[in-house]
């Protein structure tokens, strides 16, 4: 039991995703309770007062965000849901998207409401085909009884949705770029200044969330934002949707009050490691946020991961936040040096090849962990992976760029010893090992 | 008025500025790829860094300016950052300044030299790209040089409104590629995608190895392709690196015409038949005056048109809207009073060209129509049958209307069939060859300067023109 819930608090069965189930377990009631009885301002304030970080990854608190907007300008505002979810390690906004989608629908007509919004985009990653049909016939059965379009629910207020299928390129779940994606040009990450909720979607001040964060805002407005602060810890109130992969013995998305024992999460939750191995080391939000090891927890009982609690505060002290919500849990015999290439070469693969220092240091770095892995390293390449790492680093204009220099620093910071011996002895100190045996 | 520190100075900038354009008009120099003053700022080369008091290193392209900010545009860590920029840059670029176009007038080389000027970081070979990718019958592109800082696709988005280019691919296997099906050949500006480029990414064909750019100098000009009369530069050998031996001629040659920003007429730009007026400048001239064909000097034949003129009853003229202000005032002041005059267009739209459009390119193909009808009106031509002489200065004229038995006094520049079937022809001088003013279709004045030789008997139309209005037997 990871804690109490706001998100998977009911059975997921067959039918569990429909508007008839969604209506069953109060659904729609928030809505209607926000349309007949508040002001725009006060769902803001709500969600404001909830303190809810978002949950996308860079964890800014979202009533802070929708405050950026003056729902009363004149202008039009957009809301977008960003369920482009491609972070390599996360699949946890999918659960909404599949099991929940009126969660989703109904935040969003919330959002929409407050925000003064009368268009709202779903952007969706086009390898997600069932939870966009999910997502789909959601839409379709919201709009049959009303609730999107003109005059919702009979209080004047209207709204449409729009839900956008992305081609599948990473970048594009950057929430600067999808809008280039929706728009219809290339998906390019944008400099800011300006925000977004400035000048965001065809030039208009813009919101743009992740799934989990808006689909918790029907719960909050429906329980109000001092339950929500009840639940978690008091700098990190909420729960978070927590993917977990990698050499553990249950993998899948669990729900987790923010404060939990990573320890309890990882060896009783998730079952403990496959074969038996001890930790080495946890990626905990998604390969884009900072590792973290776990080698103290091989010499320790309570190592580094095994004394955290999983909430942003302790995260962040540790020098690594939650991220996305991705958690890859590695096992001791892994080949670090080969995990290393594998994300680098992700990180080439999906450089959009805007700015310079990302365009050509991604595969900068990925070219010089490949021959190493090759057998042709070269004592100074590790000093060049930190260059190129070094000066990713705040000079580009997305998190891409940074996030595959954290990933080189990582990896280098805490298993030098195994990128020395690789590049020595032309091979792995663990055989070049990624499964767990 | 905002004020804001550079280098510790005090600087009044204009609001909504970035600190880039506050600097670039201070005097500060702060180097950069992508920004360019007529294209909108994408901030991708990263290498226009400046230090901000309290806020680190960041680009100064996409920097509003805030009254009190203090920038440092050359620091230990802004230095740092645009070296690890250039080193990145030049990881894939091949560095082939030897037989690069560009040398000369490349930034990357300038920046290089001043930020990074170390031997590369790395060891490892360099990726491989197109080297010779052709975009139109006009430019080719070398993608191994190209630096991706998008400058020639944001051009023909938001410029020239082609939207002929975009970028294909990603991270380092990002291509500067046409649309489908489409070439540069469709965008009448195309041509100023190579000035654009701050690197010898695009070529172009005409002046490809034609020399390098150090052997050139320019000469300001004024395009003569249409109403618009844009400023242009005509580049042409230095006097001390003319090859001995070669054809005078060949070393005057205009190797190539580029815009001169001028914000009033053209800002930064000009259309490909700008580009060509190299070109068109030559074609083969016309150098020996003639009496109905046969060649005479041209004192001779300024003489007999004094006697021409004098001789006959009702003169007509047909005035060249391709003269300079000066050559139509004198004109104007010496022989008005001998001809009923009339304003002619010496070329209309050719097949094919563009017509008019919404940028630059002007319907009238002319460069002075203006000035020349606001001294000669603008009445139609009308040549009455009993006109016993027309004066037709320049092209354009229809020979055939003009009535039988007219004497015809032709004064041109260019070898054509009409020239030997005048009465009486004088070689005038062409554009390059004198100094002069247009006025353009808005009533912008722009002047334009001599940069060749004027052939033997070739004569200054404004010299010419007071010398038919003497009196028969004066001495030319
Ligand atoms: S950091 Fe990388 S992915 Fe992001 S905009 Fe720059 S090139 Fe594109
Ligand atoms: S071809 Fe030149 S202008 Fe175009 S993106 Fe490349 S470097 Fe820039
Ligand atoms: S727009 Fe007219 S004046 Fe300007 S370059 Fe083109 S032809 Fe010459
Ligand atoms: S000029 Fe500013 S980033 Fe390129």
């Amino acid at each position: 039991m990871t804690g109490r819930k706001v998100l998977m608090d009911f059975e997921v069965t067959a039918d569990s995703h429909t508007l008839a189930a969604y209506r069953a377990r109060g659904g729609y009631r928030a809505l209607a309770k926000a349309l007949q009885t508040m002001r725009p301002r006060d769902v803001t304030q709500e969600v404001v007062d909830s303190g809810i970080q978002g949950r996308g990854g860079a964890a800014f608190p979202a009533g802070r965000k929708w405050q950026g907007i003056d729902p009363d300008d004149g202008q039009p505002h957009y809301l977008i849901a960003n369920a482009d979810e491609g972070e390599p390690g996360t699949f946890k906004d999918r659960w909404v998207l599949e099991f929940d989608p009126h969660a989703l629908l109904e935040s969003m007509l919330l959002a929409s409401y407050a925000l003064g919004v009368r268009h709202a985009f779903v952007y969706i990653r086009g390898e997600y085909d069932r939870p966009w049909r999910r997502l789909d016939a959601a839409v379709e059965e919201a709009y049959a009884e009303g609730l999107f379009g003109e005059n919702i629910l009979g209080s004047g207020f209207a709204c449409d949705l729009f839900v956008f299928r992305g081609a599948g390129a990473y970048v594009c779940g950057e929430a600067s770029s999808l809008l280039g994606s929706i728009e219809g040009t290339r998906a390019y990450p944008r400099n800011r200044p300006p925000r977004m909720t400035v000048r965001g979607l065809y030039q208009a001040p813009t919101v743009v969330n992740n799934v989990e964060t808006l689909a918790s805002v029907a719960w909050i407005v429906r329980n109000g934002a001092r339950a929500f602060r009840e639940i978690g810890t008091e700098k990190s109130p909420g729960t978070r949707l927590i993917s977990v992969s990698g050499h553990i013995r249950k993998p899948g998305v669990y729900e987790v009050e923010l404060g939990y024992s990573w320890a309890k999460f990882l060896h009783e939750d998730c079952g403990g490691l496959l074969c038996n191995k001890a930790l080495k080391a946890v990626i905990p939000g998604g390969i884009s946020s900072a590792v973290l090891t776990g080698k103290d927890a091989k010499v320790l009982t309570a190592g580094e991961v095994e004394d955290l609690t999983l909430d942003h505060e302790k995260l962040r002290a540790a020098g690594s936040s939650l991220g996305s919500g991705g958690m890859i849990v590695i096992a001791e015999g892994t080949c670090m040096v080969r995990l290393l290439q594998i994300m680098l070469r992700f990180y080439h693969h999906e450089s959009c090849g805007q700015c310079t220092p990302c365009r050509e240091g991604t595969g900068w770095m990925h070219r010089v962990i490949d021959r190493i892995v090759a057998g042709q390293g070269r004592p100074e390449d590790i000093d060049t992976l930190y260059h190129v790492a070094r000066f990713n680093d705040g000079t580009t204009i997305c998190g891409l760029g940074d996030a595959a220099g954290y990933a080189a620093t990582a990896m280098l910071d805490n298993f030098r010893d195994e990128f020395e011996y690789f590049i020595e002895h032309r091979h792995s100190k663990f055989g070049g090992n990624l499964e767990c045996r | 008025m905002p004020v804001i520190f550079i280098n510790g100075e005090a600087v009044e900038t204009g609001e909504h500025r970035t600190v880039l354009q506050a600097a670039l008009a201070n005097g500060f120099y702060v180097p950069h790829f992508c920004w360019h003053p007529e294209l909108s700022i994408v901030g991708n080369c990263r290498v226009c860094v400046v230090e901000q008091e309290g806020r680190g290193v960041n680009i100064a392209c996409n920097m509003p300016v805030v009254d009190g900010m203090r920038v440092q545009t050359d620091s230990e860590p802004v230095r740092a950052q645009r070296k690890a920029m250039l080193q990145f840059i030049l990881l894939n670029h091949p560095v082939d300044c030897g037989i690069c176009d560009k040398a000369g007038e490349c930034t990357l080389q300038d920046y290089h030299y001043a930020y990074n000027g170390e031997p590369a970081l790395s060891q490892d070979p360099k990726l491989h790209s197109t080297k010779f990718y052709p975009l139109s019958d006009r430019i080719i592109l070398d993608n191994e040089r190209c630096i991706l800082c998008s400058r020639c696709v944001r051009f023909t988005r938001e410029v020239s409104q082609s939207n002929v280019l975009g970028i294909e691919y990603r991270g380092d296997s990002a291509l500067v590629r046409p649309a489908e099906d489409r070439t540069l050949d469709d965008d009448p500006y195309s041509d100023n995608v190579i000035d654009i480029c701050p690197v010898g990414a695009l070529l172009s064909r005409s002046f490809l190895y034609q020399a390098r750019a150090w052997y050139l100098e320019p000469t300001p000009s004024v395009c003569p392709g249409c109403a618009r009369g844009c400023t242009v530069q005509l580049w042409h050998r230095k006097p001390e690196w003319r090859v001995k031996g070669l054809d005078p001629r060949h070393n005057t040659r205009i190797l190539r015409v580029t815009p001169l920003e001028n914000p009033r007429v053209n800002g930064p730009w000009i259309c490909n038949k700008g580009r060509d007026l190299g070109g068109a400048l030559e074609r083969p001239r016309a150098e020996v005056a003639m009496l109905k064909g046969e060649p005479v000097t041209t004192t001779r034949a300024i003489e007999a048109a004094r006697e021409l003129i004098r001789a006959s009853g009702r003169r007509v003229a047909l005035v060249s809207s391709g003269g300079s202000n000066e050559e139509l005032r004198a004109f104007h002041s010496a022989l008005v009073a001998n001809f009923t005059t009339f304003v002619k267009p010496d070329h209309l739209p050719q097949d094919g060209e563009v017509v008019e459009d919404d940028l630059l390119i002007r319907a009238d193909k002319n460069p002075n129509t203006r000035a020349a009808r606001s001294l000669f009106g603008d009445s139609p031509t009308e040549i009455s049958a009993d006109t016993e002489l027309v004066l037709v200065w320049g092209e354009g004229a229809d020979f055939g209307a003009f009535p039988r038995g007219a004497k015809i006094v032709l004064l041109g520049s260019w070898l054509a069939p009409e020239n030997g079937y005048a009465d009486v022809f004088i070689p005038l001088s062409i554009q390059t060859e004198r100094r002069g003013h247009y006025t353009n279709f808005q009533g912008v004045v722009s002047a334009f300067e001599p940069c060749c030789w004027r052939p033997d008997g070739v004569i200054d139309a404004e010299t010419l023109f007071p010398l038919l209005a003497a009196p028969p037997g004066s001495t030319a």
